[in-house]
């Protein structure tokens, strides 16, 4: 009799909207900076601009397809899309977190933030393989 | 009898009076200076001991000692100027950063196939493990340039109108770029920025002063001045000729492809107005055929 109580509950709550999404777990964000992205395009707008080192939940939901290069993740209030290459499972090592006083000194403004974003969206990258 | 009774009686009563008095003046001790009196340490001190709870004041002391250096240690570690390669890297990207609106990197283009058909050409030249970024610009204000990159990755530079209108193929592109990884490797572009103040400051400690501003402007002015007027001087244009030679000798097909995108070069740069500036940052493709031609034998 529990178990039907406990099934019955756990259908329930499946199909509320809010449970069918599923944190997968929890990333640190690669670049100097990027974006949070409306869609899995790196064209797409900017949700949010995040910096290096910034934690960001990778979440799974059956109703956002994702492509195989992207993650749909929840970064504060905003759910939209990062590339995987620039999600670590550790915790990088930031020029910001390295130089912390020399970094501040620079004063960056928001359009700069915004530009520095965008510049690993508009790279081409690559990298020759191992001997 | 009767006098030695006054005398007496005379002493006791100034007795009684200067006791008075004494006691009169003395301040009256407050509840805390009694409870101190009660706590005085000294006094107890050999209770102390006997019961080591001396002794583990004094390691509390040693361990606040000890944290406040750590502490001021890892404060110390936040006011560091980076080291010179970290610095060229991120000064590299805010170059670009801070020239995006004359550069136009952000614009919207199709996907060229540039990763692989450069990744696969350096292969095929035997370079493993080698990182690159490629940023394609749609101005004609800059044709090329080669920046250093995080961990000895480059980031190249490239010019769409200016492989658009010398008609560039993938694999012309791909040899284009291979120029410009001579160039970096032979650290041209890196001895060209390099400042006297960067060399003096960076990887120093700065706590307790301001960081020098001009030390940041001092490089991005020498990144302008190598990009845009210094450029490469013959002699370093004729080495990375020779090693384009060299290299590409082995494969023939490249090295036709290398020297028929000179020529192509050659052509366009002597008929197109707008690019004039182009040979005197890179000396020059027509010397550049000339030393890649083989040498004329007198008979």
């Amino acid at each position: 009799m529990h178990w039907i109580f406990i099934l019955l509950m756990s259908l329930a709550h499946a199909e509320t909207p809010s449970t069918d999404e599923k944190v997968v777990g929890l990333f640190y964000f690669k670049p100097m900076f990027g974006h949070v992205h409306q869609s899995s395009e790196l064209k797409s707008a900017s949700l949010t601009t995040i910096q290096c080192s910034f934690p960001v939940k990778v979440i799974e939901s059956s109703k956002v397809s994702v492509g195989p290069e992207w993650s749909y993740v929840q970064v504060a209030d905003h759910k939209g899309f990062i590339l995987k290459s620039y999600l670590s499972e550790k915790r990088p090592e930031c020029f910001q977190g390295k130089y912390p006083k020399f970094f501040d000194s620079l004063n960056l403004d928001l359009s700069e933030l915004y530009y520095w974003g965008r510049l690993y969206d508009q790279y081409v990258q690559g990298e020759t393989r191992v001997r | 009898m009767t006098s030695t009774y006054k005398v007496k009686l005379a002493f006791v009563s100034l007795c009684i009076c200067c006791y008075g008095i004494s006691y009169a003046q003395e301040p009256a001790k407050i509840q805390e200076e009694k409870e101190l009196e009660v706590v005085n340490f000294k006094s107890i001190k050999k209770v102390l001991e006997q019961d080591g709870l001396s002794e583990s004041a004094m390691k509390k002391k040693e361990a606040v000692k000890v944290l406040k250096k750590e502490q001021a240690a890892v404060d110390d570690k936040k006011y560091f100027y980076p080291s010179e390669e970290d610095l060229l890297n991120f000064v590299s990207e805010y170059w670009l950063v801070k020239n995006a609106q004359l550069l136009k990197w952000d614009f919207a283009k199709p996907d060229y196939g540039l990763d692989k058909s450069y990744r696969t050409m350096l292969e095929k030249l035997g370079f493993y493990q080698k990182k690159f970024k490629i940023l394609l610009i749609d101005s004609p204000q800059i044709v090329r340039a080669a920046l250093p990159g995080e961990s000895g990755e480059i980031i190249y530079v490239l010019s769409v109108p200016f492989i658009r209108s010398v008609d560039m193929t993938k694999l012309e592109i791909s040899l284009f770029l291979l120029e410009d990884f001579f160039r970096h490797e032979s650290g041209y572009f890196k001895k060209a920025v390099v400042t006297e103040k960067m060399t003096k400051l960076a990887g120093t400690n700065f706590h307790g002063a301001k960081v020098d501003q001009t030390m940041m402007e001092e490089i991005l002015n020498k990144y302008d001045q190598q990009i845009n007027k210094k450029g490469y001087t013959f002699q370093q244009q004729f080495e990375v000729t020779k090693k384009m030679d060299s290299y590409l000798k082995s494969s023939p097909e490249l090295w036709n492809s290398y020297f028929q995108l000179l020529g192509k070069l050659d052509r366009f740069l002597k008929t197109n107005q707008q690019y004039k500036d182009y040979v005197k940052l890179y000396p020059s493709p027509e010397m550049q055929v000339k030393w890649m031609s083989p040498e004329e034998k007198v008979l």
